[in-house]
């Protein structure tokens, strides 16, 4: 997917109008953000805390080993039929998947959601070579008949009300006219049965990998992805080299984790674990299992100072908490990951270059970290995006002097004194509120208080003198 | 070779977090006593809050009277094979009815009968674990799921259950090639936040509780 995060200001001036889009995302945001606290206080709010940093330690544990950790699960996970492959970045990623749907004759792909599919761009590349895909996840069947993108990790169609839906759906696949939400959806599962049975392939995402038995582990409410890893032939996993996590009593502290974080279920409806192709004892289930493990940038994160962000189990819940990202939607992130993790991994994975407004896309309020389900430090992160930039001299000619004059100007008391002296005689004679050409970069959001008449200083000075005499 | 390459890349650079220790002790998510009635009684809570209907017959002939109830009309069911459903006076009346048992992939049929592998009061779930005779189908295409188990097949949560696989049935991710978890009736709330059951999987889910 293309990145258009260096539009994130005029996309988010423009957001901030779309009523509609707002109201959807704010009341979506907010049931999910109140069902997850209500899943992680169920026993207590301490043991939700406990449970919490329980998660954090085993993805850190994890990612300490990770290399090692990669080794075994490959090995567990050949040992029980499945063929692992490994894609330095997306376009090996792209070309594995099409080799495997040329080795298969595979004519028709039934595909259940996925994060990682849309940041190496899996879809058009199987267009491409002619292969008809198609989403199954209610949300994303949505956005592929409208061709658009994904705007939440977890829930893809947050920004969309029912009518505009009802209208794609009878634009796109001729349904009868309704305004009922059950009907809608019924009719959206009569055309994705009749794909689910004639597909050839099946393609998922993976939530987890677990390397102490080499099992795939994945999560969904709808059943999409039990549909495409038993009735297809073949199954292919697209997995962030970061899913890793060590056991099976890991796993289970995650899954549980992940539920009740992206959306206050204590369990996904169907919450799955597969360990290969269909034994021989077996009476169904896919013949050939494949597994794509990829880098696309992850290293990269690894060997530097943010880490850390490869803890993310992708719940969302960053997305729920965050301020800007109930404003703005998800689409003015500009890539395939958007809100607070986005505004991290985006640059991180492609690049500061190119998505240098993401660091600044925040109020550092902070409810991203208390809400992560593995504690990941993204305030942290998003400062220390901001020093990056600054150190590559990205920021503007005009914004570099502006900070060099103003660290001049306040890095000594002399100086400091006076400007506060003039800056209040000028605010008696002139608004401070509208300054010209590049400072109006600081006065269109803020309103500039008026100084008061003494300086605390010259009160304090005032004060002294009154004693001593 | 991408493999080793990103392998010696994650190599490279010192481990990160090394003063943060695995846990020693999974703390499970929900702790629950494994005391027989309460794990009974939770089981059901939970189960009910997600859409199942728990059904408790007070002995077999009305099980198998909920059941044909259930299937109302149908002449063809999908269903596990019977060593495998804990209701052996089932099969017989099903014949005597002349219900026939589907092929297992027949995305036609209404009703799917199965037993279960397991179940997690904590959570209202049922564990169904793939093998000889346990289609994946019958609990997947048909719009209602009937799950037929016993009470003795609750487990207090997720954890007590891996737990107690790893000792009875430590080839259990060898052997099978699927487990899932089933938590209530198939959902989505995609279209607006509006909860609409039945998305894919079943939309009825019946747990007889014997």
């Amino acid at each position: 997917m293309h990145v258009k995060s260096n539009q994130f200001i005029k996309l988010s001036q423009i957001a901030v109008t779309d009523e509609q889009m707002k109201t959807a995302v704010s009341t979506g945001t907010q049931t999910a953000y109140n069902n997850r606290i209500a899943a992680m206080r169920e026993t207590s709010a301490a043991h939700g805390e406990m449970m919490r940093q329980q998660a954090a330690a085993i993805k850190r544990s994890a990612l300490n080993h990770l290399p090692e950790l990669l080794e075994k699960t490959e090995t567990n996970m050949q040992a029980n039929g499945i063929h692992v492959l490994w894609a330095a970045d997306a376009a090996e990623a792209r070309q594995h998947v099409l080799a495997i749907a040329q080795q298969h004759n595979v004519k028709k792909v039934t595909k259940s959601k996925s994060m990682v599919t849309e940041e190496i761009a899996l879809n058009d590349a199987l267009e491409a070579a002619g292969i008809e895909t198609i989403e199954t996840d209610l949300g994303e069947y949505i956005l592929q008949l409208n061709q658009e993108p994904p705007s939440h990790i977890v829930t893809p169609v947050i920004h969309k009300s029912k009518e505009s839906i009802r209208d794609i759906f009878e634009a796109q696949l001729e349904m009868p006219p309704t305004n009922d939400a059950r009907e809608m959806a019924h009719f959206a599962r009569q055309k994705l049965r009749e794909a689910f049975l004639s597909s050839d392939m099946g393609i998922t995402g993976g939530n987890f990998l677990v390397a102490e038995t080499g099992s795939l582990g994945l999560v969904t409410n709808e059943g999409n992805a039990r549909m495409v890893t038993s009735l297809p032939p073949v199954h292919v996993a697209i997995v962030g080299i970061e899913k890793i996590v060590p056991t099976m009593a890991d796993y289970a502290t995650l899954t549980q984790m992940i539920s009740r974080s992206a959306t206050g279920q204590k369990l996904a409806v169907y919450t799955h674990l597969i360990n290969g192709p269909r034994r021989e004892h077996e009476p169904d289930g896919s013949e050939h299992v494949y597994v794509v493990l990829v880098d696309n940038g992850r290293s990269n994160i690894y060997l530097s100072d943010y880490t850390e962000a490869l803890a993310c189990i992708r719940c969302g819940a960053c997305l729920n908490a965050c301020p800007v990202y109930k404003v703005t939607g998800g689409h003015t992130y500009g890539w395939v990951y958007p809100g607070p993790i986005g505004a991290i991994v985006t640059p991180l994975l492609t690049g500061l270059e190119n998505a240098s407004p993401l660091p600044y896309a925040s109020s550092l309020c902070g409810d991203c970290k208390q809400v992560c389900p593995v504690d990941i430090d993204i305030p942290r992160m998003l400062l220390d995006l901001r020093h990056d930039l600054v150190q590559s001299g990205q920021q503007p000619r005009m914004w570099q002097w502006g900070m060099k004059a103003w660290a001049f100007g306040n890095t000594s008391p002399g100086r400091f004194q006076l400007g506060g002296k003039v800056a209040a005689k000028v605010t008696n004679k002139l608004s401070l509120n509208h300054l010209p050409g590049p400072l109006s970069g600081w006065t269109n959001y803020r309103t500039t208080p008026s100084f008061a008449p003494k300086s605390f200083r010259e009160l304090w000075q005032e004060r002294e003198d009154n004693n001593e005499s | 070779m991408s493999r080793d390459q990103i392998l010696s890349k994650l190599q490279s650079r010192k481990r990160p977090f090394p003063h943060i220790s695995p846990p020693t002790a999974h703390h499970p998510m929900t702790p629950l006593s494994s005391e027989a009635d309460e794990l009974i009684a939770r089981f059901i809570q939970e189960a009910e809050a997600l859409a199942a209907v728990v059904h408790q017959p007070e002995d077999e002939p009305a099980a198998v009277d909920t059941i044909l109830n259930l299937i109302g009309n149908d002449t063809s069911i999908l269903a596990w094979d019977w060593s495998h459903v804990p209701l052996p006076s089932l099969p017989t009346e099903l014949e005597a009815r002349n219900i026939r048992i589907a092929p297992h992939d027949d995305a036609a049929v209404r009703v799917g009968i199965t037993g279960v592998n397991g179940a997690l009061a904590a959570t209202g779930s049922l564990v169904m674990v793939s093998g000889n005779g346990r289609y994946r189908t019958t609990s997947l295409l048909p719009p209602v799921h009937i799950a037929i188990m016993t009470t003795d097949q609750i487990s207090p949560n997720l954890e007590s259950w891996l737990e107690n696989q790893r000792a009875e049935t430590p080839d259990l991710f060898k052997n099978a090639s699927n487990i899932v978890i089933i938590s209530g009736a198939s959902r989505t709330a995609d279209i607006a936040m509006e909860l609409i059951l039945g998305m894919h999987g079943p939309g009825e889910l019946h747990i007889i509780l014997l």
